[in-house]
């Protein structure tokens, strides 16, 4: 109710002032006349030439017209100067005379230059009108976004918006700010005087955002409100709520100062979100980071006390005889302790990795003599397994961090003896890819294969096989994750297939044979 | 029941793994003597006449390396590192500083008594201060008075530089050496920066010696820190 009151009170305001002003241009129109006629009989008196008189209510014309605004008090003040001077200085005295066709002249070239004076005056006076206008809007605009930028949240924005918006429109406005998914909030604020903001709930428009996309007039026309949205770079961050009453009578230029806010809040509220994106993904950076160290403290702490329990569980087995039922639940234990162990130091050089903590030293490497130690770790844990090795007889050197290949190539056969029965064949072969520049390594087995649903995800960290070994928890994702890891690290590529030439799966990496020119340093 | 008469100091700090060591050592008949610390460990070195020490790197006092260094100073003692699995740095440091071999974590009991006697067989050979005239690996043999290799009875034709590096080897079989030893011992110079040229010779001596050079008989290689005759 407020505000319609405040709009008939400044209709009145401008009807009274209208009123007023036309009586002020009366009143100066009547004194220049009258001080005009004045000075005639002054210059009758001393018997000055006619002229003079008439250059006198010239005069008097032309101030009236730059003193007055339009045209009409200027063609008033003519006419009546013209009237006057037939009146008071031509003869007959007193008297209204039509023959003296001179005075005609007079009148006509009187009008003439009252009409152009007005036209000046108006249209200069309307030109600083206008600039008064632009300055302001230009500092409302300055000030809106000068403010804007010292907005902490969203909330701060839009109460620096609608805040300025109400100022310079006089007017209640109000803002609905929309989350991050794009979707309006469930109150909007308003400002209801110049100190005083309200929070409301928004219950208006439910479907807003379908009505939005309909629009084609810039805004929505609601019951209490004219709702204009706020296009972001991508979604839509809000509505700016003109209440319905001021947003009727808004004129062309006023429409456009809105819009033009509403682009700069619209920046702010942007900028707002690109930082609190910026924030979130550092946030989830670090978050990534501890869960790395968290991971690899964990694992530093179970290296310890696994390397004691496989102790113990051999000292175990040494004590009791084989074919005693304990000696197998003692080599169980010993067994499962191994596997765990590996799976710890791999988490270790897989957390190491992500970090960029494990720097990959490389140095040109025999190729035979790394896969030989892996070879010979692999044989020294499962005596009883056959390792097929092929190197060519030519004598290879690669640059690679050998610990770590070495580490890859024991994954690898590793997985090849848990995927294969004893007497299923293992190879390891190495072949030197001269076109490509680069060595092949190829670990293959004949055991039952991976199933082609796994291949696409074999590499991936802490994936494993839920078709196959339900109740195995012999995880296959870590060390071909690791494997993954390192060998990216040496620029190179690694694939998992199955064999062609009969059952069985093969993993085939490849190293270039050539340092980067930035590694040679 | 005692078959070893040397006295053996086992300076670990997780109280599993050293129980477990002094199982391993007790079974096999070795007398031993316990530490947990770097301190207690130079104590006991200064007050018991110790004939080999299995030292943990990761002590919670003193360095390993500095323990090493000081025992080094006034004792030829076999040392035996034991290490986790990501010190292979610290390893071979270590042994460059002139510990004898090294463990890693975990490892099992057969390994840890395999070294151990390595380890004083070496230093009995040492004091001994004569190597036998042939000493045979397996099915290698070296005649280091003739300078004769044989592989399978046959004579082995291998050039100057390969027999100094096998007559390395064989001087010291069991035992890990560091490649920067080798280069020393063979090249007479600090070669360390430059470990192809012993590659190259090392391949060239295992296509000699080896049915398969990437799955060695007699020379393994320990990645990352140098080469072993293995005496199996």
């Amino acid at each position: 109710m407020g505000e319609i009151n405040n709009n008939q009170a400044i209709d009145a305001g401008h009807q009274n002032r209208n009123r007023k002003d036309t009586l002020y241009c009366l009143f100066i129109m009547m004194i220049l006349l009258i001080s005009g006629t004045a000075i005639g009989f002054v210059f009758r008196t001393v018997e000055f030439p006619e002229t003079n008189i008439v250059l006198v209510y010239l005069l008097a014309v032309l101030l009236t017209a730059r003193m007055t605004h339009g045209y009409i008090f200027g063609f008033l003040a003519c006419v009546i100067a013209t009237g006057a001077f037939n009146f008071f200085f031509a003869e007959p005295y007193l008297a209204f005379s039509v023959e003296a066709s001179n005075y005609i002249v007079t009148f006509v070239v009187m009008t003439i230059t009252a009409l152009i004076t007005s036209t000046l005056t108006s249209y200069g006076k309307q030109k600083t009108i206008e600039a008064n206008k632009r300055e302001a809007e230009t500092k409302a605009l300055y000030s809106l976004t000068h403010r804007l930028s010292g907005a902490a949240d969203m909330d701060d924005i839009a109460s620096i918006a609608i805040s300025t918006i109400s100022d310079i429109m006089s007017t209640q406005a109000a803002c609905l700010c929309f989350d991050e998914h794009g979707m309006p909030m469930s109150t909007f604020i308003q400002q209801v005087s110049s100190e005083k903001q309200i929070r409301r709930d928004y219950t208006d428009t439910p479907d807003i955002k379908c009505q939005i996309q309909k629009i084609n007039t810039g805004y929505i026309k609601g019951v209490e409100f004219y709702d204009w949205p706020i296009y972001g770079s991508e979604t839509i961050l809000g509505i700016i709520r003109i209440p319905k009453e001021r947003a009727e009578t808004m004129n062309e230029s006023q429409m456009r100062l809105l819009k033009t806010m509403i682009e700069s809040i619209a920046l702010a509220m942007d900028r707002y979100w690109s930082i609190n994106h910026r924030i979130r993904t550092n946030e989830e950076i670090m978050r990534e980071r501890y869960r790395g160290n968290l991971l690899r403290a964990i694992s530093h702490d179970l290296r310890t006390p696994l390397s004691g329990i496989i102790g113990t569980a051999e000292m175990l087995m040494h004590m009791i005889q084989r074919n005693d039922t304990l000696y197998s639940l003692a080599e169980d234990i010993y067994k499962e302790a191994l596997w765990l162990h590996s799976l710890v130091e791999n988490i270790l050089n897989l957390t190491r990795l992500q970090d960029g903590k494990l720097v990959i030293s490389k140095d040109m490497e025999a190729v035979e003599e790394v896969v030989g130690s892996a070879v010979g770790h692999i044989l020294r844990r499962y005596p009883e397994r056959e390792i097929e090795v092929s190197v060519p007889d030519e004598f290879l050197m690669v640059p690679m961090d050998a610990k770590l290949i070495e580490q890859v190539l024991i994954n690898l056969l590793e997985n090849a003896v848990k995927h294969t029965l004893p007497e299923q064949e293992i190879s390891v072969s190495v072949t030197e890819d001269k076109r490509n520049d680069c060595v092949v390594f190829t670990v293959a087995d004949r055991g039952e294969g991976i199933d082609p649903v796994d291949l696409p995800n074999i590499f991936q960290m802490f994936y494993t096989s839920n078709l196959k070994h339900a109740d195995s928890h012999y995880g296959i994702g870590l060390g071909l994750a690791i494997c993954d890891a390192i060998i990216k690290a040496h620029g190179g590529s690694i694939v998992a297939r199955n064999r062609t030439d009969g059952q069985g799966a093969m993993v085939i990496f490849k190293l270039p044979m050539e340092m980067n020119q930035n590694e040679l340093l | 029941m005692s078959y070893y008469n040397e006295y053996i100091l086992v300076v670990e700090d997780d109280i599993k793994i050293r129980n477990y060591i002094c199982y391993s050592l007790q079974t096999e008949g070795f007398r031993y003597i316990t530490a947990s610390t770097g301190q207690g460990a130079l104590k006991t070195l200064v007050s018991e006449p110790i004939d080999l020490l299995l030292l943990d790197l990761g002590l919670p006092d003193i360095d390993g390396m500095e323990i090493i260094k000081k025992i080094r100073e006034w004792s030829e003692m076999p040392i035996i590192v034991v290490s986790a699995r990501d010190q292979d740095k610290e390893k071979a440091a270590a042994l460059d500083l002139g510990a004898d071999d090294y463990l890693t974590k975990p490892f099992s009991s057969t390994e840890l008594l395999a070294r151990i006697r390595v380890a004083l067989r070496h230093f009995y050979k040492q004091g001994g201060n004569k190597t036998p005239a042939i000493i045979q690996v397996g099915g290698l043999r070296i005649d280091f008075e003739k300078r004769l290799v044989y592989l399978d009875d046959k004579e082995l034709h291998v050039t100057p530089l390969e027999y100094k590096l096998l007559s390395l080897f064989f001087k010291n079989v069991g035992k890990v050496l560091t490649t920067k030893y080798i280069l020393k011992e063979i090249w007479g110079i600090d070669y360390s920066s430059d470990t192809q040229v012993l590659r190259a010779l090392m391949a060239g001596l295992r296509r000699k010696i080896e049915k398969n050079p990437a799955k060695p008989r007699y020379i393994v290689t320990e990645v990352g820190v140098g080469y072993r005759l293995v005496d199996e």
